[in-house]
């Protein structure tokens, strides 16, 4: 797997400090920098953070000591570590430190589809873009020495096709550098006030131009794939699309008719080898994702077809099917060739006329946010319900979910709305929802403004005791640390209090009737003269992770003759267990699903769920 | 994912470059799983539409979407607990287009062995058994006893022989 390709790559460059937070599609990295660590007797020393920020900041200060460090995190994880970016880049580093942001372009499992390589631009950082595993893992180690060569942090930006790509990979010998940490202290590069900052700046530009001139040479990451002579169309390509193009064109035969430039290094971009290679062909295309970074750095682009010209799709990954039709129609447009349409079009009518439904993920059987959702939506129907990313972003199956933005957002959201509605004397119900991981992540500080500035409402903090949608990852409160070694505990509840809030309660959000008599109590609270902010800690650990803790109290449910087939359980409770069966017209229990968590007793409005009598 | 794992190991065992892709950005979560493997001198992990020549389906929904990436005179092998479900109008599409397509109800014969999680290596003994593809029975289950966990081995090697059986013809 890619991730681990990288992780290889990390080891093999003896790097000494390795953070992360976890996040589709980077998630497999630290893990398997911990198996390396283990199989190999390294002292690595891994950490999950509890941010990005928190991520990145760790690994910098281990740099600065003079060891090489790495930091992994998905592409929207970047923008949180991003002030420690922009300004790392001025004041430099030590030790190699190489930040690993995979992008998600389609986008799979994220918020949005940025393009790493534009927070390299943006921050005037170095920036390789790998194609394939065995790549990935190469850049790694010559990032770190790029890194140590110019003291500059520098950036590896793999798509998900190359962090989930499988592919056989040579290993090297994993270097073990003996460095002890030695910080020099330099207040004017480490602290630097404004005045020594526009001299960083001028200093950082400096190392650019001549990590420039250094790509311009180098042929290891860009280089082309072709004759050369009299070829009607030339392609700049980079990243999975580079691959992707190598095995069409193999396919098609025409490998002869067009020339390829693929680049790895797309910022600083080697400007003039690629005004050099746009110069010696008739047509130049420019195939990128995710966004148009190697293009919009073209300065002569009169011959250059892409997105810009709208030759390339603004949005959505590139998969072959892309690429091969984006192909099609240039070859066609400027009449060098006429490809066969791709895809069956007779197949894709008939399965069309089928009308079947997408997939949609759901919560698992049995998972404890569900219960927790449902009795908000019990006990609160009209209220506005601000959440959060994580599995329980899939609330919104239950319609207990309104909003998502981002990490942290389900409490500024909450706080936004409440003074929103407020400063028009409203009262409006809010119920914040958020996960133990997301909230360590960054809840604080989002928690506590909101107690300082007098907002009202209720947070429920959905806690399974584990980072579940991203693979299952220690959390701050579970207490153990990366490499499983034990930690320090962070107990929730104390933390809650610590932001200033006075109303806090811990429940089992199984004891549905209870959490929606809390719920009632809670918002009773935020509408009291001297209320405030409300939390209740639904703690219940997650199944997937802790499937014995289920087992320990089994309510075996059973559906009697009471059920009419209204689909109330199936539309609003939505247990991937309860089914309609068509032939009955009644529901009935999936028992290949079904744990035993005796939750749905309470979705049935008919009374119709039961516990089997023993 | 275990399936993909299965092809990988025995690619990798008859000397064949593997290159592979999946996308499981919410599989556990109940969203579908797509993954992609070519054996063999290929750049990119993932494949084209109607360029696979295998395509291995549990689902028969998820089936539908996927047989748009078979080649003409390619084989399907779904798992389908009441083969006679499938739509006619498919398949004889798909028989025009010389595509070989199989059912089989692996998940009532996992089931039958107490493992509805063997569904997918029963599938792949079926595969097997009918000898349309070609990878042999000695191969696979070698693979299969290197890559199962010590506590599912003797379930998957069952499943496994069942499938094998069952698709013989």
């Amino acid at each position: 797997m890619g991730n681990v390709a990288i992780a290889r790559g990390i080891v093999e460059a003896g790097c000494h400090v390795v953070t992360s937070y976890p996040g589709t599609p980077s998630s497999e990295i630290i893990p398997a920098v911990v198996q390396f660590k283990k199989e190999l007797g390294l002292n690595t020393y891994i950490e999950w953070s509890a941010n990005e920020k928190v991520a990145f900041d760790n690994a910098l200060a281990a740099s600065l000591t003079g060891k090489r460090a790495a930091v992994a995190m998905k592409q929207v994880g970047l923008n949180v570590a991003s002030d420690s970016l922009m300004s790392s880049a001025y004041t430099g580093v030590i030790g190699g430190m190489v930040i690993i942001s995979c992008d998600d372009p389609g986008p799979l499992s994220s918020q949005t589809e940025q393009d790493s390589r534009f927070f390299a631009m943006f921050a005037k950082v170095p920036v390789y873009d790998p194609s394939t595993p065995q790549e990935a893992k190469e850049m790694v180690k010559e990032a770190f020495a790029l890194s140590e060569e110019y003291q500059i942090p520098v950036i590896l930006r793999p798509t998900i096709k190359v962090s989930h790509a499988k592919q056989s990979v040579k290993t090297s010998p994993v270097k073990v550098i003996d460095r002890q940490a030695d910080f020099k202290k330099d207040p004017e590069r480490w602290a630097a006030t404004p005045r020594y900052r526009f001299v960083l700046h001028k200093k950082l530009n400096e190392a650019l131009k001549n990590i420039q001139e250094k790509f311009e040479g180098d042929s290891r990451w860009n280089y082309e794939v072709g004759n050369s002579r009299d070829v009607p169309l030339g392609i700049i390509t980079c990243s999975v699309s580079f691959v992707a193009l190598l095995d069409i064109l193999e396919e098609l035969h025409l490998k002869k008719a067009i020339d390829i430039l693929k680049i790895g290094t797309p910022f600083p971009l080697p400007q003039k080898r690629v005004a050099e290679f746009i110069e010696r062909h008739k047509n130049v295309l420019v195939i990128e994702e995710t966004d148009s970074v190697i293009e919009s750095q073209i300065i002569d682009k009169s011959k250059v077809l892409g997105r810009l010209t709208g030759h390339i799709p603004l949005q959505g990954d590139l998969t072959p099917d892309v690429i091969y039709d984006i192909l099609a129609s240039v070859l066609k447009e400027l009449g060098i060739a006429d490809l066969d349409v791709s895809g069956d079009g007779k197949l894709y009518q008939l399965i069309e006329s089928l009308d079947i439904h997408a997939r949609r993920p759901t919560l698992c059987a049995g998972c404890p946010e569900r219960a927790a959702f449902f009795a908000i939506k019990k006990a609160l129907p009209k209220a506005i319900y601000s959440s959060d990313i994580g599995c329980y972003t899939l609330g919104l199956n239950l319609k207990a979910v309104d909003t998502v933005l981002d990490m942290g957002a389900g409490i500024t959201l909450a706080s936004g709305f409440y003074h929103a509605y407020h400063q028009d004397k409203n009262d409006i119900p809010i119920v914040a929802t958020m996960g133990d991981s997301t909230f360590f992540h960054s809840g604080t500080a989002s928690l506590l403004s909101a107690v300082y500035n007098n907002a009202r409402f209720i947070l429920v903090i959905l806690d399974n005791e584990i980072t579940a949608m991203t693979g299952m990852q220690p959390t701050p409160g579970l207490g153990i640390t990366a490499d499983g070694s034990e930690g320090k505990k962070i107990y929730l509840e104390e933390l809650i209090k610590a932001c200033g809030v006075k109303w806090i309660e811990t429940i089992d959000p199984y004891d549905v009737q209870n959490l929606i008599k809390l719920l009632k109590e809670a918002r009773k609270y935020t509408q009291k003269s001297d209320g405030g902010i409300a939390v209740i800690v639904a703690r219940h650990p997650c199944l997937i992770r802790y499937p014995d803790v289920c087992g320990e109290n089994p309510v075996r449910v059973e559906i009697t003759s009471d059920c009419d087939g209204c689909r109330y359980c199936v539309d609003y409770f939505e247990c991937p267990a309860l089914y309609l069966s068509e032939e009955k017209d009644r529901v009935e229990i999936d028992r290949n699903f079904c744990v035993d968590c005796g939750v749905c007793i309470h979705a049935c409005p008919k009374g119709a769920i039961v516990p089997v009598e023993k | 994912m275990f399936s993909s794992k299965v092809f990988s190991e025995l690619g990798l065992k008859l000397g064949l470059d593997v290159m592979g892709s999946e996308t499981h950005g919410m599989s556990q979560r109940g969203g579908s799983v797509i993954a992609h493997l070519k054996l063999g001198k290929f750049q990119s992990p993932v494949i084209r539409t109607g360029t696979a020549d295998i395509l291995y389906s549990f689902e028969e929904n998820e089936t539908y979407r996927a047989l748009k990436f078979l080649r003409r005179g390619g084989v399907c092998f779904v798992n389908l607990e009441d083969p006679g479900r499938f739509d006619p109008k498919v398949l004889n599409h798909l028989k025009k287009s010389g595509v070989t397509f199989r059912s089989f109800d692996a998940s009532g014969a996992a089931l039958r062995i107490g493992s509805i999680m063997s569904t997918n290596i029963v599938l792949i003994g079926y595969s097997v058994g009918t000898g349309l593809v070609p990878f042999k029975h000695e191969d696979l289950r070698n693979v299969l006893e290197s890559v199962s966990q010590k506590k599912n081995l003797e379930i998957n090697l069952k499943a496994f022989e069942i499938g094998v059986r069952e698709g013989k013809p």
